[in-house]
């Protein structure tokens, strides 16, 4: 494929993939330099989505900024609540009930459990594999149901407060969540029966769109991307926060670094996530969920401070330079699939662009993540 | 530690300021503040420690500087500005400046460090890293976008996330 | 060649496999609904667009027009216009506008509401055709739904009611 680029013909043309486009997942769009079915080059083009929620954190108070987490990655809202929270909270030195901690461990795996859910429908459906997706989505409406009894809503959480989260769970929650674990054991051993054995997905997945590790430290890959191509990073593990250093759970790492490798990645999460949601059932403690103490309005002291936490698709990190206001002076967010798919372009280089289509949904993207 | 082998190297390019950090209260574990020339080779020394790029992005010290104006006789009395975000300051800026914070982080072990490095307002130049790092042509592109910082040597500074046509940079204070 | 034959009858297990799955699936329950005919109820604690809360002693709104919800949104997207009588010592809801288009439904209202005023309603299966439609006077509503106490909020509101009309006329 390599000498193909380099006994490059002159008639090469350009095609827009995107921005919309089923593969794209949203508003993405890739400028593909195409010779014949292959790629020569791939350039992504963002914005689309973009609404400037750094500026927008700049303007309103920190507990108001709390409804935009959840409108970037829209597919695990609670992981950026949770990064966002923690790093107020480190700024304004809050501490946090241990209940309330494992119920944010517990909601976010359970969310990272529906976001992997998702993305593996819409992952093989991308592939040309309708049926999964069903299956995938039959299980995330389970999830879903039990995230509206304690969040109360299905998809942008704002579940997380300063010093704890919004209200204490239901009696039926554990239950609800023990039945869901219990029922997702007996469901993935299927679902691996059914696609990840299927001689058709291999045939797509192996050996296609290699990622090298290097080229994962080159563009600061982080999450499955990086675990999929041997990068043992996750953040839950590198830099524990909240309780995560309690729980005892691996982290899923294949050095193959191709889009088979990322794929059993994430299914291998499922599985740890459920772990540590049972052992965080089994370990809640009673007690309040809200900090006693937490302040009304709040303002952290000077300085600045980051926080990095395990999203779905990687190393979410928030920092925020306070000036001792009640609104931040300055708030990076740093999204994973921002650096992800900043690997496409050299990634897919020589690629048949089917392939670049499996590619690029290995990458799980989700585009309002990336524009912010 | 490779904390140490850092700060041992980052020494040797005589930065500005190098402040250790505790994780557990900021979130990461090296401050290091360097003049704008010495970012190639500040990201140099990151790249062959095995690093990887984290985020670039900036800080507009608009309201810093008005809020501490420089007093013409006594430049001591000046040092009661806000913090520069962690790195000491030695001097507070007599002009608006604005601050480029790159993050670097390491998959093997704990330590985070934070390159930081401070530009005029009205002239905001320095070089990109990007021939170091790839992945800093995108959060260079951004930075550039949001605060109109321009990277030196960088390809492409076309607007990135704003619309192709956008004349303005969002973030900028005031 | 061995390898081929491997794969080949391997690859053809694999999708035998897969198609005994689907196959069994289908005989097992329908886990979905017909959807405009049902619909699913939506959970205690659902959010959707905010609500005036009944006082059950006097059957009035408990909103004692204090504004911490107006100033508590990050979206800015309630209004809230409390009137005082002559001779009445507190301020009585008038309006309470809530511009549904902009709400995130976060619940910081709800949460600031000191008297708890204010409650999230299940009603998901909102659609119009104009986005006026969604600039909804809560009281209005309140007072739609609570007919007692309507006469005497009109009274109060006197010749209010003409520009609010607007906001739920479809
Ligand atoms: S916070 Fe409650 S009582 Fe105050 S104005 Fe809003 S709804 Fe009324
Ligand atoms: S739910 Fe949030 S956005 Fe909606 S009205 Fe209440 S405070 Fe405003």
């Amino acid at each position: 494929m390599r000498q193909l680029i380099e006994s490059q013909s002159d008639e090469t043309f350009i095609l827009n993939l995107g921005p919309q486009h089923p593969s794209t997942h949203g508003v993405l769009r890739v400028k593909l330099q195409l010779d014949g079915e292959y790629i020569v080059e791939a350039e992504p083009v963002l914005g689309y989505c973009h609404r400037m929620h750094e500026k927008m954190g700049e303007n309103r108070t920190f507990a108001q900024f709390m409804p935009n987490c959840g409108r970037m990655d829209y597919l695990s809202a609670l992981a950026y609540n949770h990064g966002y929270v923690c790093a107020v909270e480190k700024a304004a030195g809050i501490e946090v009930p241990e209940r309330a901690e494992w119920l944010r461990v517990i909601t976010v795996e359970l969310n990272r459990i529906s976001s992997h859910l998702l993305w593996f429908g819409a992952y093989l459906l991308d592939l040309g594999g309708f049926t999964p997706l069903l299956y995938a989505f039959d299980d995330r409406e389970r999830l879903l149901d039990i995230l509206d009894t304690v969040t109360g809503s299905r998809l942008t959480y704002c579940y997380f407060r300063f010093g704890g989260v919004y209200n204490d769970i239901d009696e039926n929650f554990v239950p609800a969540v023990r039945e869901f674990v219990a029922r997702m054991r007996t469901r993935l051993p299927m679902y691996h029966k059914l696609v990840t054995k299927n001689i058709i997905l291999m045939k797509r997945l192996e050996g296609i769109g290699p990622v090298s590790a290097e080229m994962v430290r080159k563009y600061g890959a982080t999450g499955p991307v990086a675990r999929g191509s041997g990068v043992s990073y996750d953040v839950r593990k590198n830099e524990p926060y909240s309780v995560y250093p309690e729980v005892d759970f691996d982290v899923p790492v294949y050095s193959e670094g191709d889009s088979m490798a990322r794929y059993k990645v994430r299914m291998d999460e499922i599985e740890q996530s459920l772990r540590i949601i049972e052992q965080g059932l089994n370990r809640l403690p009673e007690g309040p969920v809200m900090a006693p103490k937490a302040p009304k309005i709040l303002k952290p002291p000077k300085g600045d401070f980051y926080q990095a936490v395990e999203a779905a698709r990687g190393s979410f990190g928030v920092r925020l330079v306070s000036d001792g206001t009640n609104t931040p002076y300055r708030l990076k967010l740093r999204s994973p699939s921002y650096s992800n798919l900043s690997l496409f372009g050299e990634a897919a280089q020589g690629m048949l662009i089917a392939d670049a289509i499996a590619l690029l949904g290995s990458l799980d993207l989700v585009i309002p993540e990336i524009d912010r | 530690m490779i904390r140490d082998k850092i700060k041992k190297e980052m020494a040797a390019l005589s930065p500005v300021a190098m402040l250790e950090t505790e994780h557990a209260a900021k979130g990461y574990d090296l401050d290091v503040r360097v003049s704008p020339d010495q970012v190639v080779a500040a990201a140099e020394i990151m790249d062959r420690a095995g690093f990887f790029i984290e985020a670039v992005t900036g800080v507009d010290w608009l309201l810093e500087a008005k809020a501490a104006p420089p007093k013409p006789k006594a430049p001591s009395e000046a040092g009661e500005q806000p913090e520069g975000g962690g790195a000491a300051e030695e001097a507070a800026p007599t002009a608006p400046e604005m601050e480029v914070v790159y993050d670097f982080n390491i998959a093997s072990e704990l330590c985070r460090v934070v390159v930081r490095t401070r530009i005029p307002r009205d002239n905001p130049e320095l070089p990109t890293i990007q021939q170091v790092y790839p992945g800093a042509n995108w959060h260079e592109r951004e930075t550039h976008d949001f605060f109109g910082i321009k990277f030196v040597g960088h390809p492409n500074l076309t607007p990135f996330l704003l619309p192709e046509d956008a004349d303005f940079h969002p973030l900028l204070k005031g | 060649m061995v390898d081929y034959f491997k794969e080949l009858i391997g690859g053809t297990i694999s999708l035998a496999t897969g198609l005994w799955i689907t196959f069994k699936y289908m005989w097992q329950p329908v886990i979905t609904l017909q959807y405009p005919r049902q619909s699913v109820k939506m959970t205690r604690r659902h959010r959707s667009h905010i609500e005036l809360a009944r006082d059950s002693e006097t059957g009035e709104v408990k909103c004692i027009v204090c504004g911490m919800c107006q100033r508590a949104c990050p979206s800015n997207c309630i209004t809230v216009i409390g009137e005082k009588s002559e001779g009445a010592k507190k301020k009585v809801l008038t309006k309470y506008i809530l511009n549904y288009n902009t709400c995130s439904l976060c619940g910081m209202c709800v949460e600031n509401c000191k008297p708890e005023a204010i409650t999230f309603s299940d009603e998901y299966n909102m659609a119009g055709y104009r986005k006026e439609d969604f600039i909804m006077d809560l009281k209005k509503r309140f007072d739609e739904k609570n007919p007692k106490s309507a006469a005497a909020t009109h009274n109060v509101a006197g010749g209010l009611k003409e520009d609010i009309t607007r906001t739920s006329s479809n």
